[in-house]
């Protein structure tokens, strides 16, 4: 994957020569390596030279289309591909979400301490969902009409693992505010991984959760937007993305144990506030900030959005000092959503 | 006899809901009567499991996917019309 057999001019000859479908094919090559020429460059002034290469150790199960877990294992760690996309998939991802924590924050896996990696796919029939179970994680395939295959997008895996990641620090209540900062921290990192996957700055990257999960046809981008929540999506079969960017437009409600996903667009649109005010790739500043705040000492488990915003204000003032430039923008993104700090 | 279901939660965060009375669907009295929502057991906090708010007649309980088995599956999943 990381190599390139065919040599860049030679692709870029074809890309302005008079084939259509050799045109387009070489065109998609030449941005793909080039994205991989980025993420080759960016990767080993991101990671200092570690004192101990982390090795992941996953394993791929297989519910084959029944809800009973874990399944059958049909991959594990250093096992080849097995020709099952949705496997092979599940595998891939979550190996690109280990080095992402290895390189940029030198976590070894899950835990910090190399735990291992479990998830089981094609879960269910058309099952519309991928979870965390406080032990591994679970993809359905998706219906087709509406949802195409949970295992499909990075940030998906990304957003599964980091509800373990929060398990095993600060382990915040998955209901209300604190609820609603534990699937904000999820689509934070998840969001991260694919950037930092992709070797993104803050002003390139999309900022969408789930691209690419809705079906051909279904009105919207994907399911959430850390940038203009509420603009996701709006089609008359799935409704229109109800979450807020705002606390003037905080969601009170007793479902979907109290608006987790619903009112973590404000703390998503919080982050991404600071991560575009700081510039350059998120993962290293604004990241850093909550990521510090996440497996620091400062969050209670029923934290609220105050509470967690104060928080990676303490934590932006240790990193960067109280006059830092860093400090300033996350101060100013969490007043841009009304979360007085 | 009227049965309300909505599922909430679940990684989109998309509500659905279905509703059934027994005077357009024979069948609902039958799972009804299978079912006590009495003995269904508190949702645990599952990151993006779903969640079902089961209303049979003004009685009231919200079952995580996990602790949905048995009769009450198929009360759910019928009201829901196996909904996506």
């Amino acid at each position: 994957m990381r190599c390139t057999i065919v040599p860049p001019h030679m692709l870029e000859n074809v890309a302005r020569g008079d084939d259509p479908a050799l045109r387009d094919l070489a065109r998609r090559t030449l941005a793909l390596s080039s994205a991989q020429r980025t993420e080759r460059r960016v990767l080993p002034v991101e990671s200092p030279p570690p004192t101990e290469d982390f090795v992941p150790d996953r394993t791929i199960n297989d519910a084959q289309n029944r809800e009973t877990l874990p399944g059958e294992t049909v991959r594990a760690e250093g096992d080849p591909a097995t020709g099952d996309r949705t496997v092979d998939q599940a595998y891939e991802w979550l190996g690109v979400t280990f080095d992402f924590f290895e390189a940029a924050y030198r976590r070894n896996s899950i835990d910090g301490a190399g735990l291992k990696m479990i998830s089981t796919v094609h879960y269910g029939r058309d099952y519309d969902n991928a979870f965390w179970n406080g032990e591994q994680m679970v993809y359905g395939d998706g219906d087709g009409v509406l949802f195409t295959s949970f295992t499909g997008p990075l940030d998906v895996t990304g957003h599964e693992l980091v509800h373990g990641v929060t398990q095993y620090t600060a382990n915040l209540e998955y209901y209300g505010q604190s609820g609603a900062l534990n699937e904000s921290v999820s689509d934070v990192f998840g969001s991260l991984i694919k950037q930092w996957h992709l070797g993104q700055t803050a002003d390139q990257a999309d900022w969408l959760i789930g691209q690419g999960l809705l079906a051909e046809g279904v009105n919207g981008v994907a399911l959430r937007s850390m940038k203009e929540p509420g603009t996701a999506y709006d089609d008359p079969r799935l409704g229109k993305d109800p979450q807020p960017g705002h606390m003037d437009d905080y969601v009170d409600t007793y479902r979907d144990n109290g608006g987790v996903h619903i009112n973590s667009g404000i703390p998503n649109r919080a982050f991404h506030l600071a991560a575009t005010g700081i510039g350059g790739h998120s993962w290293e500043k604004a990241g850093r900030v909550w990521y510090d705040t996440l497996t620091g000492a400062d969050l209670t488990p029923t934290i609220d959005f105050q509470g967690f915003a104060r928080a990676t204000l303490g934590a932006a003032t240790r990193l960067y000092g109280s006059d830092g430039a860093e400090t300033a923008a996350v101060r100013n993104a969490w007043s841009g959503v009304g979360v007085r700090v | 006899m009227k049965v309300t279901v909505t599922r909430s939660g679940g990684f989109a965060g998309i509500e659905r809901r279905g509703e059934s009375d027994s005077e357009r669907d024979p069948l609902l009295s039958r799972l009804v009567d299978r079912v006590d929502l009495g003995s269904v057991p508190p949702p645990g906090r599952i990151p993006d499991q779903f969640l079902y708010e089961i209303d049979i007649d003004g009685a009231h309980a919200v079952v995580g996917e996990a602790q949905l088995s048995g009769p009450l599956r198929e009360l759910v999943h019928h009201v829901l019309g196996r909904a996506h």
